[in-house]
């Protein structure tokens, strides 16, 4: 067992934030959070998680102008946006800014999981871990 | 002898003097057409009979017959007095009766002439009358003829095209109308048929949305004579419909939030996420997680129905293969299928080529079929879903099969239709929104292929659905 992974939740709403972190700590992974892309982009310049769950519909700073922004520093970090709405997002953007899927917030949490893994398997430099 | 040849001489006599009158009669009577004006001065200036002429007539024949002028006098005497009675007699009855003919003609002719001024009246006011209706309704009313000017337009329609009947009147409706729409709502009409004209009012900027329906105006041999259209304003309805379909689609949403955070914090318990959970505390918890599924799909459904109301529904279309998707459906609702000991066969074609489809959306097709069969059949029941090539090999053919309840002949056609749910509910039926079909109907349809049902009651029921193998060209 190497050390965990370290997962950025940024969600506005508390209460789904709440139910990731049980959720993703209940699977063995240290979960950080933040209200707003503004703060999301904060947190990954300064302190890089392993992997990011982003909100697309957000106050202030959206989801989408938050990708944007870190994608202009950080080009590998694994991207899953969450979404309550099922078709919110096209392919065309996923490609451009290189996301790894969409969580769809009714779907069940397994299938939140194999995004996850399925993310950290293709990304090189977590190969190894855990 | 002498008394048989004045017999004879007088018998001759006599009868000439017969076809005298009877001449003189048939040129009185004689023409009986005459007009009404003629006639009355006519009658006013009655033959004066003049016998002196009759009596010369007779005596010139006479006197040469009988030789002897004083005879002669005699005998003419005589007969112009019988026959100039007669005549006289004849004369006045005859004057009378035509008199009374006329009177009765030009009676006849009076009350003829008061019933078509009556009629005349009638009409005019029947005119007034059907003209303040036309006026009164509240729709919008123009009358073309065949060359397109306009005959008729009442208040409502001059309100709504924004123009009068005095512009219009004689003219085409086209002319200063600016509108396009409007241009092929009269030319492009063919027949009865109803569409809608959005156009831009020229008074204000508003845009007003009128529907028009339309009809051919024939003549008794079918030749078109013009159109009546009647223009309804549903700027307000259209407003009204948007309205609705933005509405559902927001709350929706808003819905959605809450009862995702409420699923995801039940099923982190009844997961046993956090630990273990006493059996009826999750028992309790479970049937919590039921009902939230059942709320989710209602609203998924309404948000769907909204989508499609609104054609906001697009097809991400991606090659699959049928077969797979027929598995991956049936395999998902297999485990509440087995809660009733219903077994799902699956009936594939060998070979069957990669369709271009929204595999989603089939999925969501293929579920509520297959699910609705479960929610019919009874346990021990079994469902076959089968797939073939069909149609040419331009299409895959799809069919759920169960071995349910069925439905009645009557139900059949309104299967489809929004919420509508038929049959007899039971107490563990896990319910519905009545809208789950009219969803596959249409997301069937947006891919170009068709839907249908077979059923008896009490012979299970069998649904089809085709599917074109390429995406339909837009």
């Amino acid at each position: 067992m190497g050390r965990k992974i370290k997962v950025l939740v940024a969600d506005d709403e508390k209460d789904f934030i709440q139910l990731m972190t049980v959720w993703l700590e209940s699977k063995g992974y240290s979960v950080q959070s933040v209200p707003d892309g503004q703060s999301a982009v904060k947190a990954v310049k300064e302190d890089p998680p392993d992997i990011l769950f982003l909100d697309v519909n957000m106050p202030g700073m959206d989801g989408n102008k938050a990708i944007k922004k870190i994608r202009a520093f950080n080009k590998t970090i694994p991207i899953i946006i969450i979404s309550a709405c099922l078709d919110i997002f096209d392919i065309k953007t996923s490609a451009r800014y290189n996301l790894s899927g969409v969580f769809y917030k009714g779907e069940d949490f397994d299938k939140g999981l194999e995004l996850l893994q399925a993310a950290l398997k293709s990304h090189k430099n977590l190969k190894n871990i855990d | 002898m002498s008394s048989i040849a004045i017999f004879y001489v007088f018998a001759v006599l006599i009868s000439i003097v017969i076809a005298f009158v009877l001449a003189y009669f048939a040129g009185l009577t004689g023409g009986t057409k005459v007009d009404i004006d003629t006639a009355r001065g006519e009658i006013a200036r009655q033959p004066e009979y003049d016998s002196t002429v009759l009596e010369q007539d007779i005596s010139a024949v006479v006197s040469e017959a009988v030789g002897s002028d004083e005879r002669s006098k005699e005998i003419v005497k005589a007969v112009s007095g019988i026959v100039s009675g007669e005549l006289k007699k004849k004369i006045e009855e005859q004057a009378r009766s035509l008199g009374k003919k006329f009177e009765q003609v030009i009676e006849e002719k009076e009350r003829s002439e008061e019933r078509a001024w009556n009629k005349f009246k009638t009409v005019l006011r029947e005119k007034k009358e059907t003209e303040a209706v036309i006026r009164s309704i509240a729709e919008g009313l123009v009358v073309v003829n065949s060359k397109g000017s306009v005959i008729m337009m009442n208040p409502a329609a001059e309100k709504l095209l924004g123009t009068s009947s005095k512009q219009k009147s004689g003219k085409s409706i086209m002319s200063n109308l600016k509108s396009e729409q409007l241009v092929s709502m009269i030319k492009g009409s063919s027949g009865d048929e109803e569409r809608t004209i959005e156009f831009a009012s020229q008074s204000d900027d508003t845009k007003k949305i009128l529907r028009a329906s339309s009809a051919v105006i024939e003549d008794e041999n079918g030749q078109t004579v013009g159109m009546v259209s009647m223009l309804s304003d549903i700027t307000k309805q259209k407003e009204l419909d948007r309205f609705k379909a933005s509405f559902l689609s927001n709350i929706s949403h808003e819905l959605r939030t809450p009862l995702v955070a409420v699923d995801k914090a039940v099923s982190l318990i009844v997961d046993r996420t956090l630990g273990s959970v006493p059996e009826q505390q999750a028992e309790l918890l479970t049937i919590a997680k039921r009902n939230l599924k059942r709320l989710t799909t209602l609203i998924n459904d309404l948000l769907d129905l909204s989508k499609l109301e609104a054609r906001k529904m697009a097809l991400v279309y991606k090659t699959v293969s049928p077969a797979h998707l027929i598995s991956e459906s049936a395999d998902n609702l297999e485990i509440w299928a087995k809660t009733k000991y219903i077994k799902i066969d699956k009936s594939l074609q060998d070979g069957l080529p990669d369709i271009e489809i929204d595999p989603d959306k089939i999925t969501q097709v293929l579920t509520n079929l297959i699910g609705n069969s479960i929610k019919f059949t009874p346990q021990n029941g079994i469902i076959t879903v089968s797939c073939v090539l069909g149609g040419k090999k331009s299409e895959i053919v799809i069919s759920v099969e169960d071995t349910g309840i069925g439905i009645s002949e009557n139900d059949l056609p309104k299967l489809f239709d929004k919420f509508c749910q038929v049959g007899e509910r039971t107490s563990n039926d896990i319910g519905g929104t009545g809208i789950g079909l009219s969803i596959a109907k249409e997301i069937v349809k947006l891919h170009g292929g068709e839907i249908w049902a077979e059923s008896e009651k009490g012979k299970g029921a069998r649904f089809i659905f085709t599917l074109p193998l390429k995406k339909p060209e837009a």
